[in-house]
């Protein structure tokens, strides 16, 4: 297989998976539905989405374009109660499934774990994480784990209880490194507690160090995928031509040496070190409407950074 | 801002000023022997008022009822903070205050300092400030900016061998990890200020973090935001505290010498008055049902958008730092 794959427990991974927000933003469901199926096609099986993403409609390009290759893929979801309690996520899960078309989710995550009151609120008897391990008893869930972009002592946090989880996704990118860190400070507790990350947010979210020539797509894309230890980078791919970019970056990838990495990570360096490369972390730019809604925040119109 | 909460939640205190006898408490400001007053005037709000005039009844009222602290920053309304309280400060009531203003580098060389230093002096229609600090420390490398070589703290320096100011301290709005860096990367501040309200005791708290160690060393901590900025906790159902309430809570906070609070007419100062005048400092248990009242909407920052997003960060903080400036008051 020209694409290299990882493990999870014994199942095969693409070392890419497709974003499912950017799949609501590609300009046609045909161009979603040809995405997804030549990713298919050129061994790309992680795919992901989330509850929320684009009021669901990114669930159901998903599910439509799957239809009748769902076990080709490794189909992840994310639950968005924000807090709630067990039955709205189980709510949440079923509307997931039905959207997707499937009767089961190869990995369900926590989504958006970024307020500080957060894992409080998930770990509160009968909140999300009991429907997590609801899911996965009544087999509708193969695997589970959380995500979030905001701060590395809130996915601490959410690791300090010990839970079983099997995945934990955050920013992974070169100017991480140098700014309130997830891969230095999570990924070293996760994989002491055996729980695989995955990276998203490889090109810094929307792309700025990008525009600002700090650094190229190809090796942004590069730099995340040889992140020691991880199983997957998600990536947004809002057309056919950033699918076929980032194929060529993934097939027959060798990842980074040490020093290539170390390299980028200082060239970056001068610029990272106040958020300006990462504004998931330090505004509002990327926190979404139900998280919002659920913590008291202002709407994104009345507070966008 | 805090001035329009106070005015809407229809505090009681009517009294006019020329009528009280009493003053407003003051305390000793860190290890220097300066006495301050628990009331301080907020420069931005100062700088909102109707007019000059306005701005010139609101600071002789407070002055001649005991209030001495006078806080403002060379940025706030593009200068016309400044420059509203230097010409209210003429006439002899500058030597009546302790004038503080803010240093507004954010990361450029001391050379931009000292520039604005005599900006600043212009202004305010004098030969020295008795505080100046660095404004706004809320990005994370904002400690490495202030202490680089040629950077802001070594034209505080000077500026205090040439007498032109008598302490040095920083502020900042964003989190308590950025000020514990300040202090401990060495400097001998002589002055720190941070957001204190009820709510900061239950997240990202510099009460917790900071005050401590500021006391330890003989800093003056001077509280800010104790309406949470924008008073939106009064508006809203699930808060059951007044801002009165919140205004004598930050005001009681332990080791806290100054309370600067936003003032943009004489109905909010008398307002502010009547309780900094009438003070008693709470108890521990009033205080600790104040934080049991709101610690259910506190743990997420939803009331202290300083912390969680650049509500607070103004253009020329978010410039230097190239954030966004999407939703930047100009």
């Amino acid at each position: 297989m020209p694409v290299p794959h990882r493990e999870l427990k014994g199942v095969s991974v693409s070392i890419i998976g497709v974003g499912g927000s950017a799949i609501g933003d590609v300009k046609d469901q045909s161009e979603a539905g040809r995405i997804i199926s030549e990713a298919l096609e050129n061994g790309i099986n992680f795919f992901d989405n989330a509850w929320e993403y684009h009021d669901g409609l990114s669930e159901e390009i998903m599910g439509r374009a799957l239809k009748g290759k769902r076990d080709q893929a490794f189909l992840m979801t994310k639950v968005c109660s924000h807090g709630r309690k067990r039955d709205v996520a189980m709510k949440m899960l079923e509307d997931s499934l039905r959207r997707l078309q499937t009767d089961h989710l190869d990995l369900w995550q926590i989504h958006e774990v970024i307020y500080d009151n957060d894992p409080d609120l998930h770990f509160q008897p009968d909140g999300a994480v009991e429907a997590l391990t609801q899911a996965k008893r009544e087999g509708k869930v193969r695997f589970i784990g959380f995500t979030g972009h905001k701060d590395p002592d809130i996915h601490l946090k959410m690791l300090s209880h010990r839970y079983p989880f099997d995945t934990v996704q955050m920013p992974l990118n070169p100017f991480d490194k140098h700014y309130r860190s997830f891969q230095q400070l999570v990924i070293p507790e996760a994989q002491r507690q055996g729980v695989m990350p995955i990276g998203m947010k490889s090109m810094g979210g929307g792309g700025e160090p990008v525009k600002r020539g700090v650094a190229a797509p190809d090796e942004l894309l590069r730099y995340a995928m040889s992140v020691p230890g991880i199983l997957t980078t998600v990536s947004g791919m809002d057309s056919y031509d950033v699918f076929k970019q980032n194929l060529a970056v993934v097939t027959d990838f060798k990842p980074m040496s040490r020093d290539e990495m170390a390299e980028l990570e200082n060239r970056v360096k001068a610029m990272a070190g106040d958020g300006r490369l990462e504004h998931y972390k330090a505004t509002k730019l990327y926190d979404a409407a139900v998280g919002r809604q659920q913590h008291g925040f202002p709407s994104a119109k009345e507070l966008p950074a | 801002m805090g001035a329009a909460a106070l005015v809407s939640a229809g505090l009681t205190a009517t009294k006019e000023a020329g009528a009280q006898t009493s003053s407003i408490p003051r305390r000793k400001f860190g290890r220097h022997p300066d006495e301050v007053s628990i009331l301080g005037l907020g420069g931005h709000h100062l700088g909102n008022a109707a007019s000059v005039q306005d701005a010139t009844s609101i600071l002789h009222e407070a002055v001649d009822n005991g209030l001495n602290f006078c806080d403002n920053a060379w940025e706030y309304n593009n200068h016309r903070s400044e420059e509203w309280m230097g010409k209210a400060l003429a006439g002899g009531y500058r030597e009546k205050v302790f004038l503080m203003t803010k240093v507004c580098t954010h990361g450029r060389d001391g050379s931009v300092a000292m520039q604005m230093l005599e900006d600043s002096l212009t202004r305010l229609g004098t030969d020295h400030l008795d505080l100046w600090q660095i404004h706004a420390v809320v990005y994370d490398n904002d400690p490495d900016l202030a202490y680089r070589k040629g950077g802001v703290i070594e034209a505080m320096q000077r500026a205090k061998q040439q007498g032109k100011v008598r302490y040095l301290g920083f502020t900042g709005h964003k989190d308590p990890r950025i000020h514990k860096r300040m202090i401990d990367m060495g400097f001998e501040w002589d002055a720190v200020q941070f957001p204190i309200n009820a709510f900061d005791s239950q997240f990202r708290s510099f009460q917790e973090l900071v005050l401590p160690d500021a006391l330890k060393r003989g800093i003056a901590v001077l509280g800010m935001k104790p309406l949470n900025g924008d008073g939106a906790p009064f508006h809203h159902g699930d808060v059951k505290l007044t801002p009165e309430q919140a205004l004598r809570y930050a005001m009681s906070v332990p080791g806290v010498t100054t309370t600067i609070t936003g003032i943009d007419s004489l109905a909010v100062l008398r307002q502010d008055l009547a309780i900094a005048k009438a003070f008693e400092p709470l108890q521990a248990h009033q205080m600790q049902e104040i934080v049991a009242s709101v610690k259910p909407v506190a743990g997420d920052g939803r009331f202290e958008l300083y912390k969680t997003s650049l509500k607070y960060d103004d253009v020329v903080t978010r410039q230097m730092h190239e954030q966004p400036l999407s939703g930047a008051e100009t």
